[in-house]
This record gives C-alpha cells, sequence and structure tokens, in this order.
C-alpha cells in the first residue's frame, strides 16, 4: 500500500480558497473515516450474524427447489413437442444474464472514466458475477431443448448462414462460460489487495482463505501497476464479451425461432436492457449492504444520486431503442413485419408487455425526474424494483412467445398468421416459478457467501479515495480538493 | 496526464481575445477566398433551380444522391457539440474547458448547412414552404405521417437548442469584449451582452442555464439524428433501408464523425490564433481516447447492420451487399471507407506519442470524414441501386459535376461562417479557462505533488 | 385491373398509347442513357435459358394502385394519396419534389420531370387537352387514365345510367392487340376483372411486402413445362 500523506499544509490550496473563512458553519461535511479504520471496519463487516444465516438458508430452500423444477422440466421430455414448456426457463436465462450480467460494468466503466464516485460499489457491482455463473449453467438443459438449424432438409434463419448445424450451441455456450469466467477473473483481480488485507488483519478460516487468494501481494509498485492493468483488460473484456453474449443469446434463441422476424437493433436493445437492469441490482444490492450490513458510513446518498442518474439516462435509452425497433416494422405496414408485431406486441403477451413499458420506462422517468427520490438513499432502489420487474416480464414477453411458436413451423420464411394464432398465453406452472425464484435465488446465495471472504466495499479503493482527496472550506461551504494523477 | 500551467487572467484575456481586439492578418485574405467560393456555390445552387434537376447525375432508381448524403454528413458533424459540451459538462470533466465552445459553434453552423440541403434538392424549391403548417390560404396542411415533416421539427429544435445553448455560455465572454471595446463593435457587445454584469446572481443563473440546457438537449441529440436516420428505415421499398438499427447506428456515426470533426477544427484554432497555452495534448489524448470508443461502437453496429441484412437472404439485400463489398469500383471504395473510417485512425490512437501529436490527430481526423461520408454514400445510394427484385431496374449512378461542386460548397460554406463568428467572439471560452485555474489546486502525496481540482461536497 | 401475361407479346402498344394519351414528355436517347425515361407503364424483358433454349419473357408493369401503397405515408405535402374509388392519385400542383415516393414505391413506376418538358412545334398539336402537362420537378405516374374514368361517369350520369363494365377503358387496353390488359370494377362482382382475377394463375407482384395491389396479374403458361398453377411470383 502506498504511504500515506500526513501534512495537510503542505497542499497548494487554489488561490481563492486561501483567503477563505475559517470556522463558519452551516454545511456538515460527511463522516471520513481514516484508512485504518476503514480497514478494520470493512473486515470486522465480513462477520456472518444471524440474519446473515437466516437469509442463507432460505436462499438455500429457493436453490434447491430451483434445481427440483429443472429436473421436473427435463423429466417432462426435451423434444421438439416440449419446447414451449421450456419458455419460463429461457426467459430465466436471458433475465439473469440482462440483471446479474450487466452488474459487473458499474463496477468497470465509471473506473476506466476515472470516476470516483463508484468506488464504494465496486466490490457490490463485481459480486454479481458469481451469479454469472449460474446463467452458464441454466444454459446447458436449454441447450438440449434448443432445436438444430436444420430440421428434415429445412433451414432456418440464423446468424450463423450455412454454418454446422449446432453452432448456436456451441458459440453460446463459449459465450456464456467465457462471460462467467471472464466475470470471475474480474472479481479476483478487484478483490486482490482486499483478500491481502484480510490476510493481515482477519482470523480463522478468512485469513487462511485470504492468504491462499492474495498470493503474497504485498503492495509493491510493480504489483500495483499490473493490477491496474489486469483491471483495465479484463474489465473491457468483460464489457465487449457481454454485448457479444447478449447478440448471440437474443438470435440464437429468441430470434432465430420466430420465422421472418429480422431484427437488426434487438441484440443492442438488449444489451441496453442489461445495462438498465445491471445498475438496478447493483442499488438493491446497495441498498441491502447498508442496511443491513451497517455500512452507512461508505455507501452514501452521493453513490445513489449518481447511479439513479445513470438508470435514468439508461431507462429513457430503453425506450429509445424500442421504439427504433417498432417504428420500423409499424410504418413499414410490410407482411414479415406486421406479423412479428402481432405475435411480440399485440399478440399473447400483450399485457407483459404493456407492464413492461411501464415498469421499465414510464414509472422510471416520471419518478426519477422528481428531485427528492432520485437524491435519496430510499428512491433509487425502489425504482430499480420496479425495473426489474419491468425486464423480467419484457423476457417473458420475448422468450416465451419464440419458445412457444409451432416447431413445425419454425422453418417457414415467413409468419403465417395461422402460426401466430396457435400461440397462446402460456401461464407459468409450478415448476416454472420454482426456476424463476430458484435460478436467481442461487445466484444471491453465492454472491452472500463470497461477501463473508472479501468486504463488500473494496477497502483499497476507499483508501485511495482518502488519499487523494483533502475536504477543505471554501468560502462559506465545503468542498474536496480530488488530486488527478493521471 | 495533465500539462497544468499556471495562466493569470490578465495573459488569458490577451492570448484568448486577440482574434477579437484585432483582426488577425491571415482572415481578411481567409474569408475573401471562402466568399467567392461561397458566391459561386449560390450561383450554381441557383442554376440548378432554374434549370431542373436534371442538371445532377440523379436517375430513377437513384433519387436521392450525393446531396441527400452530404445532408446525413452534416447533421452528422453537429452531434459533436451536443456530445461533448453537454455530456463533459454534466460529467465535470475538466478536459472539456476550450473545446465546448468551438464545438458547439460547429453544430450550430453545421444544422444551417444541413438544413438547405434537402430544401435545394427538391424539384420546386419555390414550394418548399408548404412542408411547414403555413397554408392557412388552401387548407391543405403538411403530412404529419412523412418523416420529411419530422425533420424540420426535430432540426429546428436541435438548432433552436443549440443556438440557446451557444449564446448562454457566450455571454461572460460577450460582456467582457463590451468591456474593452469602444465605438460601434461597443454598441454591438452591449446589444449582445444583454446587460450581463457579473454579479453572483447572473453566475448562478448562468450556470444554472448551462447545465438544465445540457441535461435537456441528450434527449433532443439523440433524436435528431434518429429522425433523420428514419428518412431511410421506415419505408419497406428500399430493401436496404428496411432495417432496425438505423436510429442509434446514425447517432453512434454521427458522434464519431462529429467529434473528429471538433479535433480537426480545434487542431486548426491552436495553428491559426496561436493558442498552444490553451488547447494542450492533453485534449487531443482525451478527445482521441473517447473516440476509440465511439468508433469501436460504431464498428460494432456496422457489423451487426451487415449480419441481419444478409439474414434474411433476400435476393436484392445481397446483391447489395455483393456490389457494395465486390464489385468494381465500390469494392475499393469500400476498402478506403474501411480503413479511414476505422483501421487507420483507431490504430494510430491506440499509441500515445500519437495522441499528443497534434499533426497526427488532425490528419486522422480528417481520413475519419472522408471515411464516413463514403458511409453515407454507401447506404444512400448503394441501397437505392439495389432496390427491389427486379433485376430489370438496377441501375447506377453518375455525380456530375455541379453536385460535386455544391459538396464542395458546404465546407466552404461552413468554414467561412466560422470563421465570421470567429472575428467577433473567441472560439475558446475565456470563463472557463478562469473557472478551471481557480479550481485547480495541488496535493502532496508521500513525496509527490498531485495536480488537484476542486470539486462540491455532496 | 388484371394483366393476362400469358397473352402478351411484348409489342410495346400499351407503352406508346400511354404516351400518346397522357402528355407523356418525349424520350430522346440521352434520356433513356441516363434512365431517365418516363414510361408509365413499361414492358420489362427477361432473358431465360442459354442459346438455343432461350426464352423471352415479358411482364408489363405499372403503378400497382397499392391498397397499402408505401408511397403514400410518406409525402410531405399529401401530393399523393388514396381517393375513395380506389385509386392512388398524383396531384400534380401540390407536388414539391421530394422524391420520397419514388424511393417508398418498390414497382419503380414513379417517374420524375428532371427537366422542362419540350414538345417541338410540330407536335403541340398532338397534346391530349384532358391531361395536365407537367412541368420540372414533379413526380408523375400512371393514374388509371382517370382522364377517362371521368369521361365514363359524366357520359353514364349524362345519360342517367350506372357505369357499364366495359365503358371505360384505359389507354393501355385500348391498344393492347391481344387484350391482354382487362381494366375494371372490383367492387362489381359481374364484371369482366372481378371473375378473371379468381383465376388459378392469379398473382400479385411483390406480394410479401404486403402493398395489396390493384393490379392481378396471371401467369404465363409454358408449354414446355407442367402447368403453373401456384402463386408464386414475384
Amino acid at each position: 500500500m502506498h504511504h500515506m500523506a500526513s501534512h495537510a499544509g503542505a497542499n497548494r490550496l487554489p488561490a481563492a480558497a486561501r483567503h477563505a473563512d475559517a470556522g463558519h458553519g452551516g454545511h456538515v461535511a460527511p463522516p471520513r473515516p481514516s484508512p485504518a479504520e476503514a480497514t478494520t471496519e470493512l473486515v470486522r463487516a465480513t462477520a456472518a450474524g444471524r440474519r446473515f444465516k437466516l437469509a442463507a438458508l432460505i436462499l438455500t430452500v429457493l436453490a434447491v427447489l430451483g434445481v427440483v423444477g429443472i429436473i421436473a422440466r427435463l423429466a417432462g421430455g426435451t423434444g421438439p413437442a416440449d419446447q414451449k414448456e421450456w419458455g419460463y426457463v429461457a426467459a430465466t436465462m436471458a433475465f439473469m444474464l440482462v440483471a446479474f450480467g450487466g452488474a459487473p460494468l458499474v463496477a468497470i466503466a465509471p473506473t476506466l472514466a476515472k470516476a470516483n464516485w463508484n468506488r464504494p460499489l465496486t466490490r457490490v457491482a463485481a459480486l454479481f458475477s458469481m451469479a454469472g455463473v449460474v446463467t452458464a449453467l441454466l444454459l446447458i438443459p436449454l441447450l438440449a431443448v434448443l432445436p438444430p438449424l436444420v430440421v428434415d432438409g429445412a433451414r432456418r434463419r440464423s446468424v450463423w448462414f450455412d454454418g454446422p448445424t449446432y453452432s448456436p450451441h456451441f458459440w453460446g455456450m463459449i459465450a456464456l462460460s467465457g462471460l462467467a469466467l471472464t466475470g470471475l477473473g474480474l472479481f479476483y483481480a478487484n478483490a486482490l489487495p482486499d483478500f491481502a488485507a484480510v490476510r493481515d488483519h482477519a482470523t480463522g478460516w478468512r485469513q487462511r482463505l485470504g492468504k491462499r487468494l492474495a498470493n503474497g501481494f504485498a503492495g509493491t509498485d510493480n504489483q500495483w501497476r499490473s493490477l491496474r492493468m489486469r483491471i483495465g483488460m479484463l474489465g473491457t473484456l468483460y464489457f465487449l464479451l457481454l454485448v457479444f453474449t447478449h447478440f448471440l443469446i437474443s438470435t440464437d434463441f429468441a430470434i432465430s425461432l420466430v420465422p421472418g422476424w429480422k431484427d437488426a437493433i434487438f441484440p443492442m436493445y438488449q444489451s441496453l436492457t442489461s445495462l438498465q437492469a445491471g445498475i438496478a441490482s447493483t442499488l438493491i444490492a446497495m441498498w441491502a449492504a447498508r442496511r443491513f450490513g451497517g455500512l452507512e458510513k461508505y455507501i452514501q446518498r452521493d453513490q445513489f444520486w449518481a447511479l439513479g442518474k445513470l438508470m435514468f439516462g439508461m431507462s429513457l435509452l430503453w425506450f429509445y431503442f424500442f421504439f427504433s425497433g417498432f417504428i420500423v416494422f409499424w410504418y413499414g405496414r410490410s407482411g414479415p413485419d406486421t406479423m412479428v408485431l402481432d405475435l411480440l406486441v399485440r399478440g399473447p403477451f400483450i399485457y407483459a408487455f404493456i407492464a413492461a413499458f411501464v415498469l421499465s420506462f414510464f414509472l422510471p422517468w416520471w419518478l426519477l425526474i422528481w428531485n427528492k427520490l432520485r437524491d435519496s438513499v430510499w428512491g433509487p432502489p425502489l425504482v430499480a424494483v420496479l425495473i426489474l420487474t419491468g425486464n423480467f416480464l419484457n423476457e417473458v414477453r420475448v422468450y416465451v412467445t419464440s419458445w412457444s411458436v409451432d416447431p413445425a413451423h419454425i422453418h417457414d420464411r415467413f409468419l403465417s398468421p395461422e402460426t401466430v394464432n396457435t400461440v397462446g398465453t402460456h401461464f407459468p406452472d409450478i415448476f416454472d416459478i420454482f426456476v424463476i425464484v430458484g435460478a436467481p435465488a442461487a445466484g444471491v446465495l453465492l454472491m452472500l457467501l463470497a461477501s463473508r471472504a472479501v468486504p463488500v466495499v473494496s477497502i483499497w479503493e476507499v483508501k485511495q479515495w482518502l488519499l487523494l482527496s483533502r475536504p477543505m472550506k471554501y468560502m462559506k461551504g465545503h468542498v474536496v480538493l480530488v488530486a488527478k494523477p493521471d | 496526464m495533465q500539462q497544468r500551467r499556471v495562466i493569470d487572467q490578465v495573459h488569458t484575456n490577451r492570448v484568448l481575445l486577440n482574434g477579437q481586439l484585432a483582426t488577425p492578418k491571415w482572415w481578411l485574405p481567409a474569408v475573401s477566398v471562402l466568399g467567392v467560393i461561397v458566391l459561386i456555390g449560390w450561383v450554381l445552387i441557383g442554376f440548378m433551380i432554374n434549370k431542373g434537376l436534371g442538371v445532377t447525375g440523379l436517375n430513377r432508381p437513384v433519387f436521392w444522391g450525393v446531396m441527400i448524403v452530404t445532408f446525413v454528413f452534416w447533421v452528422g458533424i453537429s452531434h459533436a457539440g451536443i456530445m461533448i459540451s453537454a455530456i463533459l459538462r454534466l460529467t465535470q470533466a475538466e478536459w472539456r474547458r476550450p473545446v465546448t465552445r468551438t464545438a458547439e459553434l460547429l453544430t450550430v453552423c453545421s444544422l444551417l448547412t444541413a438544413l438547405l440541403f434537402p430544401a435545394m434538392q427538391d424539384g420546386r424549391v419555390w414550394r418548399d414552404y408548404w412542408l411547414t403548417p403555413m397554408d392557412w390560404a388552401r387548407g391543405v396542411w403538411p403530412n404529419p405521417r412523412s418523416p420529411l415533416v419530422w425533420d424540420p421539427f426535430a432540426i429546428g429544435t436541435y438548432l433552436s437548442g443549440a443556438i440557446m445553448f451557444l449564446y448562454v455560455a457566450l455571454l461572460p465572454d460577450v460582456g467582457n469584449l463590451r468591456d474593452r471595446t469602444t465605438g460601434k463593435m461597443h454598441m454591438f457587445y452591449t446589444v449582445m451582452a444583454l446587460g450581463w454584469r457579473g454579479n453572483p446572481r447572473q453566475w448562478k443563473l448562468q450556470t444554472i442555464g448551462g447545465i438544465l440546457l445540457s441535461a435537456l438537449m441528450l434527449p433532443i441529440f439523440v433524436s435528431v439524428h434518429s429522425v433523420v436516420s428514419w428518412d431511410f428505415a421506415i419505408t419497406p421499398g428500399v430493401e436496404g433501408w428496411h432495417s432496425t438499427i438505423f436510429a442509434p447506428y446514425f447517432v453512434i456515426g454521427a458522434v464519431h464523425s462529429g467529434v473528429s470533426a471538433v479535433v480537426t477544427v480545434m487542431a486548426a484554432m491552436r495553428w491559426l490564433w496561436k493558442w498552444d497555452e490553451f488547447i494542450r495534448p492533453e485534449h487531443f489524448d482525451a478527445l482521441a481516447r473517447l473516440l476509440i470508443v465511439v468508433a469501436t461502437a460504431w464498428l460494432g453496429f456496422t457489423f451487426l447492420e451487415l449480419v441481419f441484412a444478409l439474414y434474411g437472404q433476400e435476393g436484392q439485400e445481397v446483391a447489395l451487399r455483393e456490389l457494395q463489398i465486390f464489385t468494381w469500383p465500390w469494392n475499393a471504395w469500400f476498402i478506403v471507407f474501411m480503413m479511414c473510417g476505422y483501421v487507420i485512425p483507431v490504430t494510430m490512437w491506440l499509441f500515445k506519442s500519437v495522441r499528443n501529436n497534434i499533426a497526427l490527430m488532425f490528419w486522422s481526423s480528417v481520413l475519419v470524414n472522408i471515411g464516413m461520408w463514403l458511409e453515407r454514400y454507401f447506404i444512400v445510394v448503394g441501397g437505392l441501386q439495389r432496390k427491389t427484385p427486379f433485376v430489370y431496374t438496377w441501375d447506377y449512378y453518375r455525380p456530375s459535376a455541379i453536385e460535386w461542386a455544391i459538396m464542395g460548397w458546404s465546407f466552404a460554406w461552413v468554414t467561412f461562417l466560422l470563421l465570421l463568428f470567429s472575428r467577433f467572439f473567441p472560439l475558446v471560452p475565456l470563463f472557463e479557462q478562469k473557472e478551471s485555474q481557480t479550481f485547480s489546486g495541488e496535493i502532496k502525496i508521500g513525496r509527490a505533488r498531485v495536480p488537484a481540482v476542486m470539486r462540491e461536497q455532496e | 385491373m388484371v394483366i393476362d401475361v400469358d397473352r402478351c407479346t411484348g409489342c410495346n402498344g400499351c407503352v406508346l398509347a400511354c404516351q400518346a394519351e397522357n402528355n407523356i414528355p418525349l424520350n430522346y436517347q440521352t434520356e433513356y442513357e441516363r434512365n431517365r425515361a418516363i414510361a408509365w407503364i413499361r414492358v420489362e424483358r427477361y432473358w431465360e435459358g442459354e442459346f438455343p433454349d432461350v426464352k423471352a419473357r415479358f411482364i408489363p408493369v405499372l403503378c400497382q394502385h397499392c391498397e397499402n401503397a408505401p408511397c403514400e405515408p410518406v409525402c410531405p405535402v399529401y401530393a399523393t394519396y388514396h381517393n375513395p374509388e380506389g385509386l392512388n392519385v398524383q396531384v400534380y400542383n401540390r407536388c414539391v419534389g421530394t422524391k420520397y415516393c419514388a424511393n417508398g414505391c418498390p414497382y419503380l413506376v414513379r417517374f420524375f420531370n428532371w427537366y422542362e418538358p419540350v414538345w417541338p412545334e410540330s407536335l403541340r398539336n398532338h397534346l391530349n387537352p384532358d391531361v395536365t402537362v407537367r412541368s420540372r420537378g414533379i413526380m408523375e405516374k400512371c393514374s388509371f387514365c382517370i382522364q377517362r374514368i371521368r369521361r365514363g361517369i359524366r357520359q353514364a350520369s349524362r345519360e342517367n345510367r350506372q357505369v357499364r363494365d366495359g365503358d371505360i377503358q384505359t389507354a393501355c387496353q385500348q391498344a393492347c392487340p391481344t387484350e391482354a390488359i382487362v381494366f375494371g370494377d372490383f367492387n362489381d362482382s359481374n364484371s369482366r376483372v372481378s371473375r378473371m382475377k379468381g383465376d388459378e394463375r392469379a398473382y400479385k407482384l411483390l406480394d410479401h411486402l404486403n402493398t395489396e395491389p390493384s393490379v392481378v396479374y396471371l401467369a404465363a403458361v409454358d408449354k414446355d413445362k407442367k402447368p403453373a398453377g401456384d402463386a408464386s411470383h414475384g
């Protein structure tokens, strides 16, 4: 770790501040722990209290139910006739990719843009990569059900053109598992100095685990430099892989299953939903960490406000991307386009669509516009819950519908009205509900378990902030002088 | 990395106002030459309107050609202003300071130019006002379902917002100029300054105004080029255009081309007015890094558009891509387009030494815009040449000399407007420079002295 | 309108008749070379096969007067719209010349006046007084000879009767030597076109675009192949 500076007087103050009025009150500066305090508090916060154990127990039960649901589905069969039954599992997988896959970006992107407000959040956001494992696992049974590209000599439209019949299966698995591994790698890189902190300040199994995982990290200049490079590269790789994975999953598991659906913007629409949902998941996790982890000093209103603003922008963009696709189909009035709209928007899941529209766009827009709600600790997480619900309903609308298209007709060139009419509104049965609840529960369980091994707020990033910032008085207010080392 | 200087206010005033308090030697010759070119251009446009559109190379099926391509190009360039000004203002990035006014000005000038193109390429230009709801006597209104009616509304909103944005940011500097001039110029600046006194209340209003406009302009900025893209995307008649991705694809292409244009103009500004202290390599470094991200996103969108174009395996769509990529002379231009638009610039920008070299940044940004103009040509003209499955109707388009002349005229016109503005108003905001000096400080960490910036405590 | 492609010999008589009836500007060689020739109805010719088994296929293409016309919603000034009779009409004096409708038309049946049309002195008297002479900058296209439709309706009302099937003939129909083109009222179930459109050879151009054209084509019968019975053309 860097040596700490201790001489505030050696700083050069901005010209006007030298004549600052000392001792004028009014504005109360937020609490500022010392680096040593931060380390001990955050390490101590990894202890597993009673509430934690209860939560872990409930989540384990739900996760087991999820596994039961998958097994029951598998017992029901994986042939073409059973494809319709797997719609909700596909929707859950897509939702997990969207909501949990997008969260680590909150750790990467602002850091790459040299922002300081996301420092307390990076660990919470990076923890979501644990859930990526569950998403990849959830893909496996789906690969068994996904129809091959060529059936009875007829080849359905796909992005693989004349490629091998099992391309979607192969590349989908590569993408999701690659994403999960990159996410884990990113989490590990981000957590490495904190494993060293745990090694130095904790006891018992944590201390042993920290020692193993810290891998001799001593905070030398070279180690810090290579750590920064690793985080930068893994972060960029994760972002590119996320966009690519969304492209593959949305084209192979949705677009390709609906004949005549040619939609260039849909993968980007899903990627953007992922950004929106990732911010939403992070907000909820932040709120829970602050409330149940006693971390009020570290996760402050400022973080919620910044993420709230970003989420507002993402919600507007959600509408923009949706509308860009919609208007091209609606205005052109051509046969295949109208059929696609009849199936996916005006079709059996029209109420899910309306709900998604309201929850993912309309309500966040009008709620987050309200300053009092946006600039608070409770506001953005509340809107985040609405957004995640809306996103789930949106995935249901798309994936359950596309998996419900009659397998005998998915190799047609265009959708016919008869095919559209055979897709009815399909409600989830009890095993679907097990999976819908169990899969995210399994992801959250993994996150919770990981959060006992390493602090939920990144110690080294908080300490860097304490090092780089100097609060001071400026005229009648409080400002902070922020060093910009690059 | 930063190249901080301590620059006092007197020096700032003297150097940044050197274009207004005295006319630079090169200004009058440059403006005269450009003025002549602009006049010739107007004459040619008049000739085209008089004779009819037959003097262009347009035909059936290519009813829209170089003029519409140039229209989309200039709307694209106009997106730089808001991207840089609004987003960097809202994120409080320090490196925006010398860039904002140039970017906003480029937006206004290129929008004014862009608006002329769809008007001038109409068959009966003197009836263009029928696209506006001005026809009370006849009782027939414009068709709100037509994207060509959405266009003036979107671009007009953007233009008025951009002008307001430019003006609000200009006020403190106009006040400064008012206090340093006499005679006719003094009267001009007095009127323009709207009573700016620089007291705390006015500063507060000006700052809030800037932030509000930034936030409001962001949705407009996204929507303008989307509306322009929907001119093409919504019609099923041209299969190559009928793709859902056009809106964000055009927007990201616009940001790419616009920010590159800002780099070009800034490099030129630094050279022309000798502003080496204020426009430093660190600004080009930051812009280049932003451009790498934007360009890569643009490449991703291009890839998506291509994949889904071929997805349906429709005859005319496949034939279009075959034309664009494999048929002479399009294949050569395709390589030029890809090289200029992405490969060469982004590869160059990956190197820190290139990012900090002003000359290389200038030339690479020019390359980008050559590539982006070609991209619009590929989309507009290519799409029309392979429009339908009726092979009988596929034909080629040879732009005529007049169209190339008008395209060249538009560049002269924009530069002319920029130079005209620069004679009366400083292109680098003085108050932003002075603000950055006020906010800058230094922190001692260990034995290192690290530059720092003041921020409000939330 | 119903066009029986099997009867079409590719003589281009319809093209000439339309040109004479509707005051279409003269197309010089330069206009053809620059692909600006105006021909409201054109006969497209496709070659099939290799020598010596070459076949020429002809199909007359004219404005399809689509129910779901892609050219109509995009005109900014309502210069083209669908009238209650089912025609897609072009209002010449409203047209500003943005050419957006031409881009929207997938059949490429819209034409633009690139220059001011000029007729030599000797041909001035051949202009049809019932049809507007268009100036430069205006879009034009087949109108199903709307002047003849109006004349037929006026004649019928003068004689106090309904318009009978066969009263109104478009210029192309009148000129066609093999009666390949038949024009009539689809709303009248007894008209010739209504009876012909149910033929097993019937198809519409670019059906999948859902433009709902008002022109029905009857497929050509190739004596060397099995009778073409399915509507799979276009």
